[in-house]
């Protein structure tokens, strides 16, 4: 039986794969260069499913990518500049050896350049598959831009990263397009909704930089490189929606491009057109849709006809980009950047922001305040009171809008209290501890008390419910009106909550066995996180207790 | 020879020559032996004419002329003569003082100066040629005509030519179109271009067409998200129970690195039970030195029936076959007999596979979570495992109150990095090690050597 046997490792799987030296000798290319074209190009290596087939019996742990990849790499047109390139940096060399200085300046002249534009063209074929993937590419070019300008990366990358991100946040203020804002002590993260996509990005401080020695800098360089044209493409084609023009004239300061952003916005505003609804929609829908919009135009418009100051010592970049995203008027001391409009001294001025203890001057129609209020108020949805964020005053807790608590989770009362306020109602008094009178702090404390009760007798009740339910499997109770809140609530939002529960009672009852099973699974487990919310809330509640005790101790002894 | 002789002749005719032989017999040997020579003939001008007088007198007069610019006949009188009065008082002036330089002053000149200077009072011969010029008259009637022009506003083609061209702006090609350039100029790339204006054959066997990108390279290769925000624990003012926690997730991370440490530690201690007791001591030290009593082991192992008996007799072999008939039967009927009860035993049959259905599918679901825990997992490309990063938190007493006292943690550019390793985008890889080809030698320098 001769040479028709079939031996191992000759196909499947171990064919499919190919290590990366073998790929990078078959390109005829160097390692750098085998790393950048791959990140160019978008390919990634893959772990095989089976390894001891694929590395044809051992298991040493190497790096292998698709053959069907390395082989659609082949057909590449800048695997060819690359090779001119090596071919291009040993001529330079040689003249240089040499002392061949004419030599070296038409070397240098016609120095071979490639195209990143159809590799773009090519993984991202329409421009919503972009703005998918612009996430990445704006980190790494707002990241690029607040580097220093010393010669370690390119000062060229640095410019043209500084310029992209700035025309981005024009294009951001422009469409009013930002949602939320999350201060952290990594940096400053935003999210913003642009034709449809929820683009999440993060801004690093301008004045932290210690560079890590760890990261490859030629990789992030290359990333970066294919980011800047990714997004330069997309910029244009937002602009293109917006109608206005690319490339936008002196974007330095943001300042001077105010005018045409509040012109182009009011002319967006006058070409609202009547909604009608599309065929084989509800109602409701329609209804709730409208709803959403008007809700977001409201917030869009929050601090519309406020006129701010920023002081010298806030973040004046990310400030200023934040209030002009909803409508406000922003400046600051001329000394500090181009730009600044108007002066400290500007009697119109409606909320100046400061993060100093105290002030020397104090103007009487402003309001000073510290910039949690900004980003706060940015994250509800509305104009937080003022009151919280005065000078000197101990700041609420900056909460992220990037969690979504579901049933039962703990949520932290000031998270309450925020969503109270939206609803619309009015705690009275939110006031903290006022050093003059312990009757307000009372007042306070029994409030607090209230609610924190009223949550966890909810809770309790909610539970009970449940329990009920699994065991009166048969019988229909009858509706209880239960007291839910505080407080005058409407009817309607009461009545609602009921009739949920009792569909939920109903669906509850004609589970099957089996079904049912698992869902009280699911319930017990449910339950567990609710009684832990509750220890956490008691938790809070005992420690609000013991410093406000401690507190007024010690007023006792002042006095 | 016939030189020679005649240049001797002709020394001896001039006059005051005094030659060996005696005069009057040479006088007259020559006067009478003199040969009659014809001197209109050219040949003798040279042989026997005596210019000794005229070029004396020319030498003179070249001679006047080179050390005193012209004749000195010609000369006026005042130029040779002077009148002797005396010697005059020396005026009383303040001498200047003598230079103090010595005698390399720098005011006199260099003595190769002075020998390479013309001494000669002629002044050198005006070079002729340089002052002609051939055509000069047609070349001096042009320039005139062309400034007669000029004055007038009409330029030669040239000029104006060199007039209107531009001034050379030296625009780096090479900067202008490199991709980092900050002025780059975009345009719209999804603008809908119809881009296939030929034959797609035509394209494709000449090479121009781009080849198609295949589907699986539009997946991305990890399903977690671009930007991971971090928890609210983060914030640059948090609340206080989600601080909490965050401390308590880098907690658990400390306690197990920790954990792992300690138990690389356990495993290479030392046990108590292996240390060296004065037993074990002596009786080391102590071995084979003591004849001790052997037991002897009743190593009797009686292997039936295989060494003694080599053959079967007859019987045994009708026996064995009997019995291996009677097993068979037996079997048989047994499983006759369990096929007739299975019918029985259906419930618990059932219960059974139910039992192995339910684990099989809980295997599989087990698998399935599993597969799905892994695809959010970084992937193990390359030799080094994926480090993720340190927790970015800060401490209770590092929580500043205000943005202004912030002090930011962690580095953004090593979290895209690690990020971008997270997502199967790039293989962990560590700096490459500087490994020398050839040990280093040291060796002592010739001076120290011989000091030491």
């Amino acid at each position: 039986m001769g040479g028709l046997q079939k031996k191992k490792y000759e196909r499947g799987s171990a064919t499919n794969y190919i290590t990366r030296n073998k790929a990078r000798k078959k390109l005829q290319l160097s390692l750098a260069d085998f790393r950048r074209l791959c990140i160019l190009k978008g390919i990634y290596p893959h772990e095989p499913k089976h390894k001891k087939k694929v590395n044809k019996g051992s298991t040493a742990p190497r790096t292998f990518y698709l053959l069907k990849d390395i082989r659609f790499l082949l057909h590449e047109p800048i695997v060819r500049k690359f090779r001119e390139y090596k071919v291009f940096v040993r001529k330079l060399r040689k003249a240089y050896g040499k002392a061949e200085w004419t030599a070296v300046e038409r070397l240098r002249d016609n120095k071979p350049g490639y195209k990143l534009d159809h590799i773009i063209k090519e993984r991202y074929p329409t421009f919503i598959d972009a703005l998918r993937d612009i996430d990445d590419a704006l980190s790494m070019c707002f990241l690029f831009s607040t580097f220093a300008r010393t010669g370690k990366c390119h000062v060229q990358t640095i410019t043209l990263c500084r310029r992209l991100t700035v025309e981005w946040m024009n294009y951001v203020v422009t469409s009013r397009s930002l949602r939320k804002v999350f201060i952290s002590i990594k940096g400053i993260y935003y999210q913003a909704e642009v034709l449809g996509q929820l683009i999440t990005w993060l801004v690093p401080y301008q004045f932290a930089h210690d560079h890590p020695t760890d990261v490859d800098y030629r990789v992030m360089a290359t990333f970066t490189e294919m980011y800047t044209t990714l997004f330069g493409f997309i910029n244009f084609r937002l602009y293109q929606t917006l109608n206005l023009v690319y490339p936008p004239k002196k974007l330095s300061a943001l300042s001077a491009s105010l005018a045409r952003v509040v012109a182009t916005a009011e002319e967006e505003e006058e070409n609202q057109l009547d909604q009608f609804p599309a065929d084989g929609e509800d109602l409701e829908n329609m209804e709730a849709r409208e709803k959403e919009q008007k809700e977001q135009e409201a917030q869009n418009r929050l601090f519309e006809g406020l006129k701010f100051f920023l002081n010298r010592e806030v973040p004046r970049e990310s400030l200023a980009f934040i209030l002009r995203c909803f409508g406000a008027e922003v400046s600051w001391d001329k000394s500090l950047c181009i730009g600044g409009t108007y002066n400290v001294t500007d009697e119109t001025i409606t909320h100046q922001i400061v993060d100093r203890p105290d002030i020397d001057k104090q103007y009487i129609n402003r309001y000073y305040i510290q910039p949690q209020w900004v980003f706060d108020s940015v994250n509800a949805k509305m104009r937080l009171p003022v009151e919280d964020y005065f000078l000197g005053v101990t700041l609420p807790p900056h909460l992220s809008p990037f969690v979504e608590e579901k049933d039962g989770d703990y949520v932290p009362p000031e998270k309450l209290k925020l969503m109270a306020l939206q609803r619309g109602e009015k705690h009275v008094q939110e006031e903290e501890e006022d050093d003059d009178d312990d009757d307000d702090d009372e007042e306070y404390n029994d409030e607090v008390d209230d609610e924190d009760l009223t949550e966890e007798k909810n809770l309790k009740k909610m539970e009970d419910q449940r329990s009920q339910g699994k065991t009166l499997a048969v019988k229909v109770t009858p509706g209880k009106v239960k007291p839910w809140e505080t407080g005058s609530v409407g009817n309607k939002v009461r009545l609602e909550k009921e009739e949920k529960a009792e569909e939920k009672r109903l669906a509850i009852m004609m589970m099957k066995k089996k079904e049912k099973y698992l869902y009280d699974k699911i319930m017990f487990g449910k339950k567990r996180t609710t009684r832990e919310a509750n220890k956490l809330a008691a938790k809070r509640k005992a420690h609000e207790d013991t410093s406000k005790a401690e507190k007024k101790q010690k007023k006792a002894k002042k006095q | 020879m016939a030189a020679v002789k005649r240049l001797k002749r002709v020394a001896a005719l001039q006059p005051g020559f005094i030659s060996f032989k005696s005069s009057a017999e040479s006088d007259d040997l020559n006067s009478g032996r003199r040969k009659r020579v014809n001197k209109n003939k050219k040949k003798n001008w040279n042989k026997h004419s005596d210019i000794q007088d005229v070029e004396e007198f020319l030498d003179d007069v070249r001679l006047q002329e080179r050390a005193t610019g012209g004749l000195i006949s010609e000369k006026p009188d005042d130029s040779l003569f002077f009148v002797d009065i005396g010697e005059q008082k020396k005026s009383v002036l303040p001498e200047v003082q003598e230079r103090k330089k010595g005698k390399k002053s720098k005011s006199r000149p260099l003595r190769i100066d002075l020998i390479l200077q013309h001494d000669s009072l002629v002044p050198p011969p005006k070079d002729v040629l340089a002052y002609q010029q051939p055509n000069a008259k047609k070349l001096r009637r042009i320039a005139e005509n062309a400034e007669k022009l000029a004055a007038m506003g009409v330029l030669p083609r040239r000029q104006k030519r060199l007039l209107n061209r531009r001034p050379a702006t030296k625009t780096s090609k090479a900067k202008t179109a490199a991709n980092n350039f900050p002025d780059r100029p975009y345009y719209d790339l999804w603008g809908g271009e119809a881009k296939e204006t030929a034959d797609p054959y035509y394209l494709e066997q000449t090479g121009k067409r781009r080849v198609k990108r295949p589907e699986k390279l539009n997946a991305k290769p990890s399903i977690l998200p671009a930007v991971e925000v971090i928890a609210p624990g983060g914030s640059y003012n948090p609340d206080f129970f989600s601080h909490q926690a965050l401390l308590l997730e880098a907690h658990e991370v400390e306690v197990t690195r920790e954990r792992a440490e300690l138990r690389i530690e356990r495993q290479l201690a030392v046990k108590r039970e292996d240390t060296a007791t004065e037993e074990t001591v002596f009786q080391e030290l102590v071995e084979g030195l003591v004849e001790e009593e052997e037991e002897e082991e009743d190593d009797v192992v009686s292997i039936r029936g295989g060494l003694q008996q080599e053959k079967k007799t007859e019987k045994e072999r009708k026996r064995e076959r009997a019995d291996k008939i009677k097993s068979q039967q037996k079997q048989a009927a047994r499983v006759f007999t369990d096929k007739k009860q299975q019918l029985f035993q259906l419930r618990s049959i059932q219960a059974t596979l139910k039992r192995r259905e339910q684990r099989t599918r809980e295997r599989v679901a087990q698998r399935k979570a599993n597969q799905e825990a892994e695809k959010s997992m970084p992937r193990r490309l390359g030799r080094l495992k994926f480090q993720a990063q340190d927790l970015e938190i800060q401490l209770s007493d590092e929580i500043p109150g205000s943005l202004r006292t912030l002090k930011p943690e962690g580095s953004v550019l090593k979290d895209r990095f690690k990020s971008m390793q997270k997502r199967n985008m790039i293989e962990p890889r560590e700096r490459a090690k500087f490994k020398r080809r050839h040990k280093v030698k040291y060796v002592e320098k010739r001076a120290f050597r011989e000091i030491t």
